[in-house]
């Protein structure tokens, strides 16, 4: 017993001991020992018996012997493993980018739903093929022009491999300096080198993007809009509105050389779409909601609006779901990448997304129910989806409370913005799309110039500029005027350009069915068959 | 006067763009940017909107 105590002293001792004595001065680090090929080439593989014995712990699998050799002769070099890494890096953005793109994609069955289960029994069919066909339609005007229009200038992207191959960009020059105007690189993704799998990614994710931002329209003239002038309108809407006001946000255009211009912060910074995707889409549907008027019986002849109650709220909510899940595709995949240039904030930018989205949702709940007694639950959702349109352009660029603080906002503005285009402005909007995308797709845009907080790191710079995003709140006015020249830029000529062609149709095709075909509901008259055959639908329902 | 809305509306839009030539302080473009928004919400509140609402299809 004594020994041992003997012992345990003296160990105390030595370890206090070596505790307080000054540190020994620390040594060098190690120089740097070049690797040569013979060292790469030392690495053993695994055996091939083993490898015949299966891999159930995962340790043989993903090895050396995995990396290609461009040359069998001289066997593997550094440059072999260098340029794996490389690939590597890219696949990892590659499939990162094309996932979140189908997740987007997916965000048009969400967009369906919402909409048709707010519209009456007797257009589902007619809802639903114009949700369905928006896809086909936009997809192949933005094929064919469209993107040429918004990416064929933008001049590189490190995240995708370069796609190098989209570097002219046309434009003018004032105030002496470059104005860029629309990209020319990209027809039918063959011109000027475009067959290129970067390219490929590229297209397969704005594609989606501006998909979304065409479904928006549908919302608004829902009920009573002829299937023809919807086909039109989206395809012009696909090639040339949206894909202008892309290219001068994320093309390389204009107002993203702001910044680099003239000294306005970062330039327009719109990390995934608030006003490229979902503004222009509100601002379209609000001069498509104008030209196509009301529809019968939403006011009596004193102008007092009528509620229209949609057919199905079990599917608007279903769809709000969707939507909020394809949300993870639209926000975090717009870094284009998960590995490289401040990617990894892909987690950051995630968690902003259903925060906002969340606070969204609480914000237009207690408007409702401390104003009119009930937490409607239609409102609610556009409260999540108004939420989500806030947050995505600022969601790369916000810190959790920012996000927060720019959902909740979001939620009350869309519930405000409803009440006054419905009673004021008497723009009949079915599913409440102008105030959802519109109205907070400016807020969001604005948002960016007050709440980004300087943290962000994306290669240490943004649209050329260096630096991070930093708004109003935390030192930079210049953003928010760049900001401000967006919102400017979208209702002054995104709203313009898209009533001018509203008008044309009108004038062409004509926007409106029939009263007859809208009092007994488009399904019959424009599409030869009813949403739900088996259900006997009450008269003027 | 639907025309004269979308001529003010896109008046807005100019306003706001001319802001980056005539001066460079940053509380002068801002100025002018919310003239320009300012301007371009009455073209499309105040007069394009009215304009709809005085031949509303309700009205008949």
């Amino acid at each position: 017993m004594k020994k041992t105590i003997l012992l345990i002293t003296f160990a105390l001792n030595a370890s206090m001991a070596l505790a307080q004595a000054p540190a020994a001065p620390a040594a060098p680090p190690p120089a740097p020992v070049p690797i040569t090929d013979a060292d790469i080439r030392a690495v053993e593989a695994p055996k091939a018996d083993d490898r015949l014995k299966g891999d159930p712990g995962a340790s043989i699998t993903g090895t050396v012997a995995d990396i290609s050799v461009a040359d069998s002769k001289k066997g593997m070099t550094v440059a072999d493993v260098l340029n794996q890494i490389g690939q590597n890096k890219i696949a990892i953005n590659f499939t990162w980018t094309l996932i979140t793109g189908f997740l987007v994609m997916f965000m048009q069955a969400g967009f369906a739903i919402v909409e048709t289960g707010l519209c009456r029994a007797k257009n589902a069919n007619h809802t639903m093929m114009m949700n369905f066909m928006v896809y086909g339609v936009g997809m192949l005007a933005y094929y064919l022009i469209g993107f040429t229009i918004q990416m064929g200038g933008v001049g590189g992207s490190a995240n995708l491999g370069g796609v190098n191959p989209l570097n002219t960009e046309w434009g003018i020059t004032l105030f002496g300096k470059s104005f860029g105007l629309f990209g020319q690189h990209g027809l039918f993704l063959t011109q000027g080198g475009t067959y290129d799998v970067g390219v490929m990614v590229m297209f397969l994710f704005q594609m989606v993007f501006m998909d979304t931002a065409l479904t928006i329209v549908t919302g608004t003239c829902a009920e009573r809009w002829k299937y023809a002038a919807f086909i039109v309108a989206s395809f012009v809407m696909g090639a040339f509105i949206y894909p202008l006001f892309a290219n001068w946000a994320w093309g390389n255009g204009w107002l993203a050389n702001l910044g680099a211009n003239f000294g306005l912060g970062k330039g327009y910074s719109d990390f995934a779409g608030s006003g490229v995707v979902h503004a222009v889409g509100g601002l379209t549907a609000l001069a498509g909601g104008l030209i196509v008027g009301p529809r019968l019986g939403k006011y009596n002849r004193d102008g007092k609006p009528n509620a229209i109650v949609g057919h199905d709220i079990v599917i608007v909510l279903t769809g709000c779901f969707i939507l909020a899940f394809g949300w993870f595709g639209f926000n975090p995949g717009s870094t284009l990448g998960a590995s490289g240039n401040g990617a990894l904030r892909i987690s950051s930018v995630a968690v902003n997304t259903m925060l906002a989205g969340m606070t969204g949702g609480f914000g237009a709940m207690f408007y409702m129910w401390t104003r009119y007694g009930k937490p409607d639950a239609s409102m609610s959702g556009n409260g999540l989806l108004a939420g989500l349109v806030a947050i995505t352009a600022p969601s790369g660029f916000v810190n959790t409370i920012g996000a927060s603080i720019i959902g909740l906002i979001a939620g009350v503005l869309v519930c405000l913005s409803v009440e006054f285009v419905d009673r004021v402005m008497k723009v009949d909007d079915p599913v409440g799309a102008i105030s959802v995308h519109g109205v907070n797709g400016l807020w969001g845009v604005i948002s960016v110039g007050l709440f980004a907080d300087g943290k962000s790191n994306y290669g240490g710079s943004w649209n050329g500029v260096t630096g991070s995003v930093t708004g109003l709140f935390y030192g930079d006015a210049g953003q928010l005027v760049a900001q401000l020249i967006g919102v400017a830029t979208l209702i002054g000529f995104v709203f313009t350009f898209s009533f001018v062609v509203f008008w044309l149709i009108e004038l062409i095709v004509g926007n409106r069915v029939a009263a007859k075909v809208e009092l007994e509901g488009l399904d019959i008259p424009e599409m030869g068959q009813l949403g739900y055959p088996e259900f006997e639908l009450k008269a003027g329902a | 006067m639907v025309l004269a809305g979308v001529v003010i509306t896109f008046l807005g839009f100019v306003i706001s763009v001319m802001s980056l030539g005539m001066t460079s302080s940053v509380s002068g473009r801002m100025v002018m940017v919310l003239i320009g928004l300012a301007v371009s919400l009455v073209g499309i509140i105040g007069v394009i909107n009215r304009a709809f609402l005085k031949n509303a299809l309700w009205r008949k």
